[in-house]
């Protein structure tokens, strides 16, 4: 159907409506849970799917690992396979689960075996559960397999029980995702049985096999663990039901956890506990991040938006503060947010700094719980590829050494010139005096090294005996102590004020960055030059390239596929399949994070309240790295950006509907004063005629032909200017169907009524035929009586007197059960000569008239008809009929709502 | 037969007016003629017509607001000149209490008819029975006979069929009858009024009346052309 754009058909909007609703409603999760390999989760998923199946349920293999097993393999046959994609890895061909392929096959569940599984490096996600995230989230259900000792707040418990640090681990928001999580459980005794008689694949898992996994010990700790946690679960699942019946509130408001992180590497041992202990009290939990006024390295940066990107996967609240006493500025967002319990680490051993934060903690905390809980180290592979990235540094760091160095080495030189005249004290103080000048341009570590140095030179060179670090004078050795202190804190000091003021600084460059987003998107004149200078300012702050893509129009929501001028980068074209992966799931992607990390770029989502209005890309150096803070910032601007846009589309829209609903007026006025103007006249006309005829003796008059010719060509006259009218009415998308309650019988009588006017009826009998027990339907009566009447006419025209227009209605559906949106048939058929073939179409052209045919027409009757009926989300078409009979037959097919005959009792008002 | 029946003319079309004078005139109406709305309610104050014939496009007001003023003050039968396609006009027309219309061009006689129709309605012949075709209702028993049958009706039936005969031959938008048969609150409950006339309309079958639906405007009762 080609409908006016500017008119939306209402049942393709519902239709897409329930489209989308239907999209809404996310997949189930059906988790098999084990306590280790071997307990025969795949065997078992795979058995409840053949059930499914032979329920009806369209099931699609996903990836099914068999191992080897041959009860599995034997499982597997009859149920139909997903090709598994091919995919090159550094010269291997590694095969991998194509999750395109199963969104674009759509069953109603698919098999993914493995949840903890790592992507081969290429694919479009980092990690096997993101893929199911995916897939839920598009309404398919899964089944999935996982061993307990993959659940990320088990890690830690894992490590303790069995010394094992398990790298491959899924978060455990997924687990609260999942509809139903069904235990694999196998005694210990039958497992090591199995093993024994080598039914369980080892081959991956050499490593657990090598450090004694397989133990009764560990055995008997994984069974409890993968008992106890499934036991948690349906605790939950209960404590959920329970609580939706009765009141709405999603948490208890009685209890909120915090937990304190910093750059350590406990900060995730901390995080893991925060989250075990509030899902047993089921309440909401924070994590704060203190940040102080030092800058971080940059291996301290990454192992924090690590730690903070876990709390994030596990469904913490992430909070980052600024301030230098971390106690106070935790104590403060406990107070606000009302906390009820703050998680800190129980000091590992004697550090004087965590000793202060906890003691203060614990001091200043009020009537807020304080947990100290023993962290654990983060396991020891990640610490090892942070190390890497410091190595750039040095060679600047080794500049600074020199420098410093070198600067002591001048004032020794300067102080032996000076030293007959001056003396020691004075030489001392001009070492004093470079420190503080090297402080405030070196960093913290070169620094103390020149305290140092001077210090031992001054001792050396200055002090007597000269030349020996001996000092024999006890004032000399104060004094030298003394020097060295002063040394020392000077340089610290300064070095801190500094770093403060850099740190300062780079809060106030983000923050004016912020703002002068929000000015230049928003304040601009010319929107094409304020997101210019918007996404240069987000260039300038992070050294990056960006680039936009938006959103064609509100009403339109597919993404533009071409950048947006404002950019300053072109993404490649392999990029695209990111960036709308990130519009259609509303969320970062990209670099640096866990989905498609092969990217060139970081891409943000531009996100309002309502809508996705772009994606905007954050293209760094090859070196670069996207800290949390940076990460944060950017998001910030992103959603700025999003605001300036949609407010920016709103406005387009609103003027454009404006602009529309003013044509439209001006049409519609024009339109009726046409109207008006045509048919005054032909009514004084044919008013006239009928007065002359109605006169007495006006039959016998030598005049009454010329009457009879008068009469004839004033009604045909009306014809043409209605016709001429309607067309008009038709092209201007005037025409609005205006749906009512009718008899159908009503309707095509009208239609009748209409279209034979005159002698037309006694010269060809019209049947209506309606079976008895349609029930009313909802639609334009009138535009629906005026099109058939236009057919009839048309009928009456092309057809030779006598023969009959045969009119029925039908409901091929049948016109029982929901009756919401039924297809409506009616069939025109005449016994004329019939249609010639090839011209079926053409007949509803505008003023396309058939050979032959009789003059006296516009050619407009049936394009009307088509129109009206298009006007309401219905078609005509015409052809020879099917009965067999000689003649053409109009089909006219409309979606209508019906009346369910059971509803038909009337409702009585008082 | 004392004095002529008085028609009142507000069109600003000259030659319709003259046109409509001449075809009333023949009829024994006295005439009155007004170009526009204003003129047109002082007319009808001062000749107390005992018929109106209001066009809906007038060039100083709305057809409409000219009617609404008229029944201010007064119930005397208004009939709507209108062109054709402006169902939602008429029937809003209708609804603010213009008695019938007639769709330009239109056939004199037709409009003649009308005219009677509506002008024996505003005479308030409470006759206790109603007669059309071969029913007649009596209003006082409650009681239909076809033919001189007894019909047996629902108490809706019955509501409906009573409607319709005290407005014979003149239109009653859909909105009219569910509000006078159902009561105001199923003014959009149109649906069960279609069933009630599919049942009524069985009923009535060879009774000589039919009930007519005009498509988007309303119904009204005809005694059949033998």
């Amino acid at each position: 159907m080609n409908h006016d754009p500017l008119r939306p058909d209402p049942d393709a909007l519902l239709a897409d409506l329930l489209r989308a609703d239907a999209q809404k409603r996310p997949g189930r999760l059906f988790i098999f849970l084990g306590m280790c390999p071997g307990v025969g989760k795949t065997y078992t998923m795979l058995r409840a799917a053949r059930q499914r199946q032979l329920e009806g349920v369209d099931v699609l293999v996903g990836i099914v690992e068999t191992h080897g097993r041959r009860e599995t393999a034997e499982l597997l046959e009859g149920l139909p396979f997903l090709p598994l994609r091919s995919m090159e890895h550094r010269g291997h061909n590694l095969r991998e689960f194509d999750i395109d392929a199963a969104l674009a096959r759509k069953p109603q569940l698919v098999l993914v075996d493995e949840l903890a599984h790592s992507n081969v490096p290429g694919s479009r996600h980092a990690r096997r559960y993101q893929d199911v995230l995916e897939l839920i989230g598009a309404g398919i259900d899964v089944y999935t397999t996982l061993n307990v000792q993959h659940i990320e707040s088990q890690v830690d418990t894992v490590r303790q029980i069995t010394g094992v640090t398990v790298s491959e681990t899924v978060p455990d928001s997924i687990l609260d995702r999942a509809h139903e999580i069904e235990l694999v459980d196998l005694s210990v005794d039958k497992l090591l049985a199995r093993l024994a008689s080598g039914k369980v694949y080892m081959g991956e898992r050499a490593e657990l096999a090598a450090t004694g996994f397989f133990k009764e010990a560990n055995l008997t700790a994984l069974r409890e663990m993968a008992l106890r946690f499934t036991a948690e679960h349906v605790d939950r699942d209960l404590e959920e039901i329970r609580r939706a019946r009765r009141i709405s509130t999603p948490w208890r408001t009685n209890a909120r956890l915090l937990v304190g992180v910093g750059p350590s590497p406990y900060a995730e041992s901390l995080i893991r506990w925060t989250r075990r202990s509030a899902m047993r009290l089921s309440c909401q939990w924070l994590v704060v991040w203190v940040e102080g006024s030092r800058p971080l390295a940059r291996a301290d940066q990454e192992r924090l938006a690590r730690s903070l990107n876990l709390a994030r996967k596990l469904g913490g609240e992430v909070v980052s503060v600024t301030g230098d006493n971390v106690g106070k500025a935790l104590l403060e967002v406990a107070q606000e947010r009302n906390v009820t319990q703050i998680v800190v680490g129980k000091p590992n051993r004697r550090s004087l700094l965590r000793d202060l934060l906890t003691d203060y903690v614990v001091a200043h905390s009020g009537d807020i719980d304080v947990c100290m809980v023993r962290p654990i180290l983060a396991n020891s592979r990640l610490a090892r590829t942070f190390r890497k990235p410091e190595a750039g540094e040095a060679p600047h760091q080794a500049r600074e050494y020199g420098w410093t160095l070198g600067i002591s080495a001048a004032i020794a030189a300067v102080g032996c010139a000076v030293f007959a005249e001056a003396g020691y004290v004075f030489v001392g103080l001009m070492f004093l005096l470079g420190i503080v000048f090297a402080s405030m341009r070196f960093g913290r570590g070169p620094v103390l090294v020149m305290a140092t140095v001077s210090a031992l030179m001054w001792d050396f060179l200055f002090i007597e005996p000269y030349f020996t670090f001996h000092i024999h004078k006890w004032q000399d050795v104060i004094m030298f102590g003394m020097f060295f202190v002063v040394a020392m804190c000077m340089g610290h000091l300064t070095t801190r004020l500094r770093e403060r003021e850099q740190a300062e600084i780079r809060r106030q460059k983000q923050t004016a960055a912020l703002l002068r987003v929000t000015q230049s998107a928003a304040l601009a004149t010319d929107p094409e030059a304020g997101l210019r200078e918007a996404l240069s300012t987000i260039n300038e702050l992070h050294r990056a390239e960006t680039a936009l893509f938006i959103r064609t129009s509100n009403t339109d929501r597919s993404l533009s596929p071409t950048p947006h001028g404002a950019g300053t980068f072109a993404p490649s074209a392999r990029e695209w399949g990111v960036i709308h992966w990130v519009y259609e799931h509303r969320q970062a992607a990209g670099r640096f994070t866990d989905t498609l990390p092969e990217s060139q770029a970081t891409w943000f989502p531009l996100q309002t309240s309502t809508a996705v209005i772009g994606v905007l890309g954050l293209h760094l150096e090859e070196d670069a790295v996207l800290d949390f803070s940076s990460r944060v910032s950017v998001e910030a601007c992103a959603l700025q950006l999003a605001l300036v846009l949609e407010k920016e589309q709103m406005v387009e829209a609103a003027t454009r509907a404006h602009l529309l609903h003013q044509s439209e007026r001006l049409q519609r006025t024009l339109l009726d004063s046409v109207s008006h103007e045509l048919k005054t006249p032909l009514t004084v006309i044919q008013a006239s005629v009928e007065g002359l005829a109605s006169c007495p003796r006006a039959a016998e008059s030598p005049q009454a032909e010329y009457l009879q010719e008068l009469n004839t060509a004033s009604m045909r006259l009306q014809r043409v200017v209605n016709n001429l009218l309607e067309m008009t009415r038709i092209e201007a998308s005037v025409v609005k169907p205006a749906q009512e309650w009718c008899l159908l019988g009503d309707v095509l009588q009208e239609a009748v009524n209409i279209a034979t006017t005159g002698d037309v009826r006694r010269r060809h009998p019209v049947r209506i035929d309606v079976p008895a027990e349609l029930p009313a339907v909802q639609v334009d009566s009138h535009l629906l009586a005026q099109a058939v009447a236009n057919v009839v006419h048309n009928a009456s025209v092309y057809t030779p007197d006598g023969t009959p227009i045969e009119i029925s209605a039908r409901l091929p559906g049948g016109g029982g059960g929901a009756a919401a949106d039924s297809k409506l048939v009616i069939t025109i058929a005449d016994g004329g000569p019939g249609i010639r073939p090839g011209d079926e179409d053409k007949i509803f052209e505008k003023f396309y008239r058939a050979e032959g045919s009789p003059a006296g027409g516009t050619g407009l009757g049936l394009s009307i008809a088509r129109g009206l009926l298009r006007a309401q989300g219905g078609d005509i078409t015409a052809g020879a009929r099917r009965d067999g009979k000689a003649g053409a037959e109009f089909v006219i097919t409309l979606q209508v709502s019906l009346l369910a005959e059971e509803e038909g009792k009337p409702v009585r008002a008082g | 037969m004392s004095t002529p029946p008085r028609a009142l003319i507000i069109d600003d079309e000259v030659q319709l007016r003259r046109l409509l004078r001449l075809a009333l005139e023949t009829r024994g109406y006295e005439v009155h003629e007004a170009d526009n709305g204003a003129r047109g309610l002082s007319e009808a104050v001062f000749r107390k017509p005992d018929v109106i014939l209001l066009d809906l496009g007038l060039p100083d007001m709305d057809g409409r607001q000219v009617l609404l003023r008229l029944r201010e003050w007064t119930e005397t039968p208004v009939l709507i000149l209108s062109v054709r396609d402006q169902e939602d006009v008429k029937v809003a027309a209708l609804e603010s209490g213009a008695d019938d219309y007639v769709t330009k061009p239109f056939s004199t006689a037709e409009l003649l008819a009308r005219l009677t129709v509506i002008q024996r309605r505003a005479k308030p012949a409470e006759t206790p029975v109603l007669h059309a075709g071969r029913l007649s209702l009596d209003l006082s028993q409650r009681e239909v006979l076809l033919s001189g049958e007894p019909l047996r009706l629902t108490p809706i039936e019955y509501s409906l069929l009573r409607l319709f005969m005290q407005n014979s031959g003149k239109i009653i938008t859909q909105k009219q009858v569910l509000t006078t048969v159902w009561g105001p609150n199923a003014a959009d409950q149109a649906q069960y009024l279609r069933v009630y006339v599919t049942h009524l309309r069985k009923k009535i079958a060879d009774s000589g009346v039919e009930i007519r639906n005009e498509p988007g405007i309303g119904y009204r009762l005809q005694v059949r052309a033998e």
